[in-house]
């Protein structure tokens, strides 16, 4: 029998592992190190064989462990197992970290289901008309959004596959950048907060994961923009890999009832406006004009209410000055105070309000403080309210100057609105209408999600509750709206409660099974890893490392090639949860932070997505293209992808401030 | 025989699809935790050990329903391009060599552990006064206990496979890509995708 390709690149990699491990093997005096070294081994080889990971994990971690716990004391070596196993199993079911992740997997399943994908590519496509590529920049950004806030590359690019895919090839694209965005685009979410991916490193390394979420932010955002940038220079220097859209596709209709008030003038906001304060408009209602008048609006009123919004953030007194009093008393949680006073709302006002005759206990201030503070808040309202009161009356009087960050930022601010005021035609009141419609309310939920996580309202788990309860509605809203259009308003509450138990259910079930997946993978790593560590694997791998003599640079580019060449056999919860255990305690020895290496990792995990044979975005493409579109052309769009995310691995290497930046001011 | 383990196989995923259902509970209960600390003002101490049970059942109860439906993650680097029969032998030795010696040893340490739990009345101390934790304690061994029917079900099914030299069919349930339901969803039909061929050269 002639052997497949594929089965020889794969029987050549377990070869590749297995012969050095039988060569080096210090056969006549084996210690345990080497066997927790040969356990590592044979487990990738296992792994590659296609039985489920959690149990082999679980399986091999047992044997070792015991064989660990036997060359001690063979007595108890069996008991000693059951306990590790139950005890590591137990603390996967209590894990802080991995309660967010069937939250934040059932808010994708929801979002996904919500049905405003077409819409929200539509309007995006529209929106873009006239950039370069502007179909497969429509594409990327809606990928970055929709991948955000749902997490699932299949479902992401199968999606895209259908509405992009098709509309980039009749619009004249190449096959293979047209394959290239929507793949390279779909696996986004993998990397941009709020990820599944970035948990499970933090739970495995042991990293906050409100820090990661902060720190990948911008990288997510930068590889986004690399994507969209080589696309424009692409298109700009060869058009005909990617025409620009014809009159007729750029084309934007205007509803019935704006036609009339739009022959009065270009501008709809001057038009409307002076429909609004002047002349009454004929036969166009006075309901309809100011509803059209104050969405023309409200990018000027939205901008406006951040500008003053900033001007009192940026000029409310100083709150430092009560942390002050407040610090003598509570020296053993630091942490917890200054949290709680970095947001002055709630107690400074609680504080400047003098108490009321000389009753000191259990003042107003104890009642709005937040949980952790309450408990506290008594003694410390007791001692510091006489004396700091009046001096925090006296700063809330005077206000601080209004530092020139503000005017600069205030000035951009404004320009914008004067632009966007300027440049409102009625065709852009279309488009914006339909970003309204289909792009805010997504990045809202995003960003309100990412916000109370990154400014520390809510713990992950407590926003991904929250953005599961938004993605129920964003779905029940847009269901609700689409039959409305179809059925009429009557019936469709009937078809969209129909509706809904459908999508809870699925999207219920698809998280359980999600969930069981990710988390009996925790399971048998904890198993596996603490077998590793038993056998003192984890020190023979250090002493190796260090005998190399490596820099901290050579160091990193060392690891990162490991990750990477893993990626090609392996998916990314095996990297992660077997081999970052590995890595992560060598960090301390290079003066590595683990939160940056866990932003290169996260980022490098991107590559492999991308990588053929295994990459699974091109598979899910190939299923939902036209026929004509073969699999090598998948993979042949998807390699200048590929090199843009190794470019954006050694910008973030050599600029680690665009990762480290975010999590550094907020958690100094 | 063949009865019984369909009836294992309907048993794990009804089981498993019940649990499912906490993920609604839980959502719920975190949003109404969150409101009603920041809205209401009153926090509940025993919130994050509640929330900790409720994961922790769906996921370790979910875990022989997503068995049932070949959910857990595979390296898929050689298994897809195997034969069935060479995929039911790995499958077959590997289930008796790491799965039954692994989920038997979990559940047999599980039930120790429940017991002791129950012995002690042991509640739990994330807060002063928390709430009891042997239930959630008793979830290992119950949860092994499915896995474990459940992997003799899949080794079974690696049985016939050998015989048959094909996969015995699996029971229908709800996946992550249903490329119908999503082409419904955007609707796209099937003359959509043929017709997108790129326009011939000098069309434009």
């Amino acid at each position: 029998m002639k052997m497949r390709k594929e089965l020889v690149f794969g029987f050549t990699i377990m070869g590749l592992i297995l012969l050095p491990t039988l060569i080096f093997m210090p056969w006549t005096n084996l210690t345990n190190g080497h066997l927790g070294l040969m356990m590592l081994a044979l487990v990738v080889v296992a792994i590659m064989m296609g039985f489920p990971t959690a149990f082999t994990l679980m399986g091999m971690g047992v044997f070792f462990a015991w064989l660990a716990y036997r060359s001690v004391n063979p007595q108890v070596a069996v008991q000693q197992v059951l306990d590790l196993m139950v005890q590591r199993t137990y603390g996967v079911m209590n894990n802080e970290s991995l309660l967010a992740i069937p939250l934040f997997v059932f808010m994708g399943y929801l979002v996904e289901r919500a049905a405003l994908i077409e819409r929200l590519f539509k309007s995006l496509h529209l929106a873009l008309s006239r950039v370069p590529g502007s179909l497969a920049v429509a594409t990327i950004v809606t990928c970055a959004i929709f991948a955000t806030a749902t997490g699932i590359v299949g479902a992401v690019v199968t999606l895209m596959g259908l509405l992009a895919f098709p509309a980039m090839l009749r619009a004249g694209y190449n096959t293979q950048v047209a394959a290239g965005a929507i793949t390279a685009g779909g696996c986004l979410g993998i990397l941009i907060p709020p990820s599944v991916l970035l948990i499970v490193y933090g739970a495995t390394a042991g990293v906050s994961v409100v820090k990661l979420y902060a720190g990948a932010f911008f990288p997510g955002i930068m590889l986004a923009m690399l994507y969209v940038g080589y696309i424009i220079i692409l298109a700009k220097i060869k058009p005909s890999l990617a025409p620009p859209l014809s009159a007729a596709d750029r084309k934007v209709d205007i509803p019935e009832k704006n036609r009339e008030l739009a022959q009065r003038g270009r501008n709809s906001l001057a038009v409307l406006g002076r429909a609004v304060f002047g002349a009454p408009p004929s036969g166009v209602s006075k309901r309809t004009v100011v509803g059209q008048f104050l969405i023309a609006l409200l990018p000027a009123l939205a901008l406006g209410s951040i500008i003053l919004y900033s001007l009192d953030v940026s000029t409310r007194p100083d709150v430092v000055v009560d942390t002050s009093g407040l610090k003598g008393f509570d020296s053993g949680d630091t942490q917890a105070v200054s949290g709680g006073l970095s947001e002055p709302p709630a107690e400074s006002t609680g504080l400047a309000e003098p108490p009321k005759e000389g009753e000191l206990a259990a003042p107003p201030a104890a009642e709005p403080a937040p949980q952790v503070a309450a408990a506290r808040a008594e003694p410390v309202a007791k001692a510091a309210i006489p004396k700091p009161a009046p001096a925090v009356d006296k700063v809330a009087a005077q206000r601080v100057d209004i530092p020139t960050w503000f005017w600069i930022f205030g000035g951009i601010l404004l320009a914008i609105i004067a632009i966007t005021s300027f440049v409102m035609t009625w065709e852009r009141l279309e488009v914006f209408k339909m970003l309204l419609s289909s792009f805010f309310p997504l990045a809202v939920l995003i960003l309100a999600v990412l916000g109370s996580i990154v400014f520390g309202f809510a713990t992950p788990s407590e926003a991904a509750a929250v953005g599961a309860f938004g993605g129920l509605l964003l779905a029940l809203g847009y269901r609700y709206i689409n039959h409305r259009r179809e059925v009429g308003s009557g019936p469709a509450v009937a078809v969209t409660m129909r509706d809904m138990g459908e999508i809870l259910k699925d999207s219920s079930f698809l998280t359980a099974k999600t969930t069981a997946m990710v988390c009996w993978l925790f399971v048998g790593s904890a198993i596996f890893s603490a077998a590793f560590a038993l056998l003192g694997g984890q020190e023979i791998i250090e002493r190796w490392v260090l005998s190399l003599g490596l820099t901290p640079i050579q160091f990193m580019v060392l690891a990162q090639a490991i990750i990477f060449i893993l990626g090609w056999p392996l998916e990314w919860t095996e990297i992660i949860v077997i081999f970052m255990p590995i890595f992560i305690p060598l960090l301390a020895k290079f003066n590595i932070d683990p939160l940056f290496f866990g932003l290169l990792v996260a980022l490098n995990l991107q590559t492999a997505f991308l990588s053929p044979p295994v990459a699974m975005a091109a598979f899910y493409l190939k299923g939902v293209s036209p026929p004509h579109v073969t699999l090598n052309q998948i993979f042949g769009g998807m390699m200048p992808f590929m090199g843009i995310q190794i470019v954006a691995l050694i910008l973030l290497y050599m600029f680690p401030g665009i990762g480290m930046w975010l999590p550094s001011v907020l958690y100094k | 025989m063949q009865k019984a383990l369909l009836f294992i196989d309907r048993v794990s995923t009804w089981v498993g699809q019940a649990f499912s259902w906490l993920i609604v509970v839980l959502t719920f209960f975190v949003s109404w935790e969150v409101f009603s600390r920041y809205a209401l003002d009153a926090p509940h101490a025993w919130a994050f050990d509640a929330m900790a049970m409720l994961y922790g059942t769906l996921f370790m109860m979910a875990g022989a329903y997503t068995l049932s439906k070949n959910g857990h993650v595979r390296g898929d680097v050689l298994y897809g391009f195997f034969r069935p029969r060479t995929q039911a032998t790995i499958d077959l030795t590997l289930y008796i060599v790491f799965f039954l010696p692994g989920v038997f040893a979990l559940t047999y340490a599980g039930y120790f552990y429940a017991s002791e739990s129950w012995a002690i009345n042991e509640h739990s101390n994330v807060t002063a006064d928390g709430p009891p934790v042997y239930p959630f304690k008793t979830i290992i061994p119950i949860a092994g206990a499915f896995l474990f029917a459940q992997g003799i079900v899949e080794i079974v099914r690696c049985v016939i496979c050998l015989r048959q030299g094909a996969w015995p069919s699996r029971e229908q349930d709800v996946e992550e890509v249903d490329v119908d339901k999503l082409k419904k969803m955007v609707h796209v039909t099937d003359e959509d995708i043929r017709g997108a061929a790129p326009l011939p050269e000098g069309t434009k």
